[in-house]
């Protein structure tokens, strides 16, 4: 008799059930990725966004092995559906996260989806793309009064120090 | 005439003898060559150091293994309650030599027992699975005695077991044994009183590619299942190609091998714990 009932229990489990089975979750990954790796954003379901994000890492760790390495090969042709995205990701995508070891993609929550499911969406993009930043940097206004002076004090400093 | 020459002959040979004595010792040597050198007190020369044969314990294998059991499974727990069964581990492998082996090696396990006679009992088999992580690592060891199949699973840290000797050191092709449950009795048997086998501590471990043979199906499990991925057994006898072929193709997960998730790399941990058990051990 087992002891364990291996299906019913999911402790220590770390891979969502996903899809139809093992099968098709893998597939859902692979197209959610290829779509991250050719437009860099993209907006899913947190879920998978959370499940897309552990693969799309681990897809660069393996594309920085360069693409001479056999085994980065298979696993690029694998993940990637588009076979025109991996020139992209070993000569583009490989050589922007040189200097990083971890943390290649950056996830933020959306508003609910408007459908009747409401399902919680994410957005998950790989860093340093070109689009605008996602938490854009609130610059402070420069025509408020305190700035204005401050502005006029600095100036005065470096004519002072010029002189 | 014959005595005086009997007394010199003696007196040549105490000479001799003396003279072997005073050039045994090699301090004796020194000093006197020095007296006779220079007038000066002879310097201190250290006596050599002894040279200890331990006979009790055999030659320790020149092979770099580390023990299965040392490398923690993939999991959440706080690395440092590995580090403390580690020493723990360490600190019984100074008690009870555990020597190194492979499933699919002959073993021969003494272990404590209150209720036989002699208070020992020793089983003698194949090692079938090497199973746990930590002080719960076990062995199982299957034998057939008298027609009757027994596997028995011991702990390798039970302060019951006594002595573990190898008697036969080898490979298999397969990393678990459980098959020989299912393969014809001739497989498992293994001679109670059998000699130990001499190994090398040097070199690689032999494999036996030996293919085994099976009893007609059905099996404890299903053998010819991808997932199992056993190399040791004879299938051709036990099904047709077709057959073979169509159960490797329907069971198959070929998106396994691409999944990252199920990735394990241990090398790093794997060299790190090799050198602070060799440093622990040395000691």
């Amino acid at each position: 008799m087992r002891l364990t009932l291996q299906t019913l229990i999911s402790h220590g489990r770390v891979a969502r059930r996903m899809g139809l089975g093992p099968e098709s979750r893998i597939n859902m990954l692979r197209n959610i990725l290829t779509g991250l790796v050719r437009h860099e954003r993209i907006e899913t379901t947190l879920a998978r966004a959370d499940e897309v994000r552990f693969y799309a890492e681990k897809l660069i760790d393996y594309a920085k092995k360069g693409d001479t390495d056999e085994k980065a090969m298979k696993m690029a042709s694998f993940w990637l559906t588009e076979k025109d995205l991996v020139p992209k990701l070993f000569k583009v995508l490989a050589p922007r996260f040189e200097k990083h070891s971890q943390g290649f993609t950056r996830m933020a929550r959306l508003p609910n989806r408007e459908n009747l499911d409401r399902a919680k969406m994410a957005v998950l993009e790989y860093k340093g793309n070109p689009f605008p930043p996602l938490y854009p940097v609130k610059k402070e206004n420069e025509l408020t009064l305190i700035n204005q002076l401050l502005k006029g004090y600095r100036e005065e400093k470096t004519q002072e120090l010029a002189q | 005439m014959a005595a005086c020459t009997r007394g010199l002959k003696n007196l040549l040979t105490s000479i001799k003898f003396c003279r072997t004595l005073q050039f045994q010792d090699e301090r004796f040597l020194c000093t006197s060559a020095l007296r006779f050198a220079n007038n000066e007190p002879p310097k201190f020369v250290p006596p050599s150091k002894p040279v200890i044969i331990n006979k009790t314990q055999t030659t320790a294998s020149t092979r770099r293994f580390l023990s299965p059991e040392f490398i923690p499974p993939r999991g959440r727990t706080d690395p440092f309650k590995y580090f403390m069964e580690r020493r723990d581990m360490v600190r019984r492998r100074k008690a009870l030599n555990i020597p190194e082996f492979y499933v699919g090696s002959i073993l021969a396990v003494t272990m404590a027992d209150a209720n036989a006679s002699g208070k020992t009992n020793r089983f003698v088999g194949i090692c079938i699975q090497r199973g746990g992580r930590g002080l719960g690592a076990t062995f199982v060891l299957r034998n057939i005695l008298n027609g009757q199949g027994v596997e028995i699973c011991y702990e390798l840290y039970s302060p019951r077991i006594q002595t573990i000797e190898v008697l036969k050191l080898e490979k298999r092709l397969d990393s678990n044994l459980m098959y020989l449950r299912d393969a014809l009795p001739e497989y498992s048997t293994v001679d109670p009183e059998m000699k130990p086998v001499p190994f090398s501590p040097t070199g690689e471990v032999p494999v036996n590619k030996l293919k085994v043979k099976m009893c007609p199906k059905p099996w404890s499990k299903h053998w010819e299942r991808p997932q199992f991925a056993i190399q040791g057994i004879r299938f051709d006898l036990c099904m047709t190609p077709k057959q073979m072929e169509f159960v490797q193709k329907k069971y198959a997960k070929p998106w396994e091998e691409y999944d990252m998730l199920k990735e394990y790399d241990t090398s790093k941990l794997e060299e790190q714990i090799f050198a602070e058990v060799q440093q622990e051990m040395n000691k």
